[in-house]
């Protein structure tokens, strides 16, 4: 196995080569001129020199490969240069409302993982029955709700109307009680920063901004996740090795969890992958739709106000987000499929 | 075979006919909603009938109501069908011709081409689509072509990938090695032989897609990234709403209008591909019949 992840891992550099060639395909379309705010290290620079003497001191008119390796070494020292519409660093922005994002993702996997490959496995069990067609029907309204709609309509009925899932990330007075300094924050995440000090009002207040980005942000893809484990399922359901358990009188449910459910996992894996990027996308819409502060908001926020220095920078840490993700989703199809590890 | 079990199946028979409902809106728009005459040279510009925010009410005039900005969305609805199927239609398409000039070189030529290209392939689908997205948009400006040429951009790979499959196997065929023993030319072969006996998956492929093309770039819309303000187009239509969900005190829905309808016309759109692409998949899939 040390080897598959081995290989995996050299594989990484190669899929941020293609992400950073990418990024610097596309700037590379912006004059020197523009580039300059990618490149500044403080706002002060832009007051004190001339731009001509900018495009000059960090070389943006010299060819373009002697431009990518030192934008590259710019880059690998954190330099993502400064944001006018978010009035910080690049970097600064992308650390104080990365861990929002990553709340909300973590929210929103652990009931779609759990939940969906439950469902799928029990209506795979009672394939043809009603609670199969159910399910089904289900899915389907999942794949065909994109999540703008169906964010759009759960705050027009759970705000508007009942008035119980407000959007943002907390309401005005937790807000006031984090930045007032008796709050300590571990780890930017609202709820378990609430828990470790010990302050419940203010984690029930960011679980119900919680709820409704959840969902919406997760509803997809239990959809899809349900429907993988059910084909998958009905797919070993049929094995030779499922019909011999059945035959050496094992209990149904040892054979669905010991012999069939095991098996079935394995394309599920290989789906998880595609729901870490399809996560990392839908993050940008429904933390519109909520007005979220996470990371995907202010890659939008940016990219309607033309702010390219914070989107690429944002673009570029996506990258190696999906490179992470992608990397641990391979250690878990190594460890869930053996003959992985044998190749 | 395949047709009359999609015509027997009740819920690809509601897909269909939902489809076929959006195509008689595209093709007969002028007549459903006649552009007035002040707006005859752009007719996918959204009439206004005033400039005050607050929408209005649906009035026998204005069946669907007037959105923020006094922008008809009957209009924009019926009008917004095409730019719907236009979006679509020309995604899937182009991105599904370059996706099968990559794939058939790549199988054909094999070896270390083979090799690279798909390593491209790779690092292409490793990147998440919404994101690049917004990064074309906010280097080269906001506007629906910039969307469609960032979506044909990021979904060749598929199809890509699909046509080398395919052509991998039929590549091993006979008739090929006799094709190729005859002195045919690669273009000839690739073009006579292979493509039309490995293509039929992609082309369905790519026309299962529409619905998700078109979701996609309503979702952009909807980010403001997409089509300019005043665009017969559903997903801007939906971001106007967005300032009127809360309604007025004592009537939290009432401006059920400026999200009802865009809304239903998008999943409406979806939710027939989506049916029709469900029961292709049962019905192509013998695995799930067994």
């Amino acid at each position: 196995m040390l080897t598959y992840i081995a290989r995996r891992l050299l594989l990484l550099p190669v899929v941020l080569f293609g992400v950073s060639i990418f990024i610097f395909g596309v700037m590379s379309f912006l004059s020197p001129y523009e580039l300059v705010s990618t490149y500044i290290k403080s706002p002060e620079e832009l007051k004190n020199q001339s731009l001509d003497a900018l495009v000059e001191k960090y070389g943006l008119n010299d060819p373009w490969h002697l431009r990518y390796i030192r934008w590259l070494g710019n880059v690998l020292h954190g330099n993502l240069g400064y944001s006018e519409s978010a009035n910080m660093y690049v970097l600064d922005a992308i650390k104080q409302r990365f861990p929002a994002s990553l709340e909300l993702a973590l929210f929103a996997v652990v009931p779609v993982v759990f939940g969906g490959i439950w469902l799928g496995v029990v209506s795979a069990v009672h394939h043809n029955r009603l609670l199969d067609h159910a399910t089904r029907i289900f899915a389907i309204i999942g794949w065909s709700l994109p999540s703008f709609v169906a964010g759009i309509l759960a705050l027009m009925f759970f705000y508007g109307y009942l008035g119980w899932f407000p959007p943002g990330r907390l309401s005005a007075w937790a807000h006031e009680i984090i930045a007032s300094g008796g709050f300590r924050q571990y780890t930017g995440m609202n709820t378990i920063d609430a828990i470790l000090n010990w302050n419940w009002p203010i984690f029930w207040d960011a679980v119900r901004h919680l709820v409704a980005p959840t969902i919406t942000l997760a509803w997809l893809w239990w959809a899809f996740i349900l429907r993988i484990t059910r084909s998958s399922m009905l797919d070993v359901l049929n094995k030779d090795y499922v019909t011999t358990a059945r035959a050496k009188g094992l209990p149904e449910r040892l054979v669905i969890n010991r012999h069939a459910k095991r098996n079935a996992m394995i394309p599920v894996t290989t789906v998880a992958g595609l729901m870490v990027l399809g996560l990392l996308g839908g993050m940008a819409i429904t933390e519109t739709v909520f007005d979220y502060k996470g990371i995907g908001l202010l890659t939008v926020q940016g990219a309607q106000q033309l702010d390219y220095t914070l989107v690429l920078g944002t673009a570029l840490f996506y990258g190696v987000l999906l490179v992470i993700g992608n990397l641990v989703v391979d250690v878990l199809y190594a460890i869930i499929d053996p003959r992985v590890r044998l190749e | 075979m395949v047709t009359k079990k999609l015509l027997r199946n009740p819920i690809s028979m509601l897909g269909l006919i939902i489809l076929l409902g959006f195509v008689i809106l595209a093709v007969f728009a002028p007549w459903i909603a006649p552009t007035p005459e002040r707006y005859k040279d752009e007719p996918y510009r959204i009439p206004r009938y005033g400039y005050r925010a607050t929408p209005t009410p649906p009035s026998s005039e204005h069946p669907f109501g007037l959105t923020q900005g006094q922008h008809d969305i009957f209009y924009g609805i019926v009008w917004g069908t095409r730019t719907a199927f236009r979006v679509g239609i020309l995604v899937a398409g182009i991105s599904c011709l370059i996706g099968v000039v990559v794939g058939s070189i790549s199988a054909y030529v094999g070896g270390r081409v083979d090799e690279f290209l798909m390593r491209v392939v790779d690092i292409f689908m490793s990147f998440p689509f919404i994101i690049a997205a917004i990064v074309v948009t906010s280097v080269f400006g906001k506007s629906l072509t910039n969307v469609m040429v960032a979506l044909i951009f990021f979904s060749w790979m598929n199809y890509a990938r699909l046509i080398r499959g395919n052509i991998l196997q039929v590549k091993q065929e006979e008739y090929v090695m006799a094709a190729r023993a005859s002195g045919v030319s690669h273009f000839k072969i690739i073009l006579r032989h292979l493509l039309p006996n490995s293509i039929f998956p992609v082309l369905i492929q790519a026309s299962m897609s529409l619905g998700s093309v078109v979701l996609t770039v309503a979702g952009l819309s909807f980010l403001g990234l997409g089509a300019e303000p005043g665009y017969a187009d559903w997903g801007q239509m939906l971001s106007f709403a967005r300032n009127w969900l809360m309604g007025t005190p004592g009537n939290p829905l009432a401006y059920w209008y400026v999200v009802a309808y865009p809304a239903a016309a998008i999943v409406l759109f979806v939710l027939a591909w989506n049916l029709i692409g469900d029961a292709f998949r049962d019905i192509l899939d013998p695995r799930i019949q067994a």
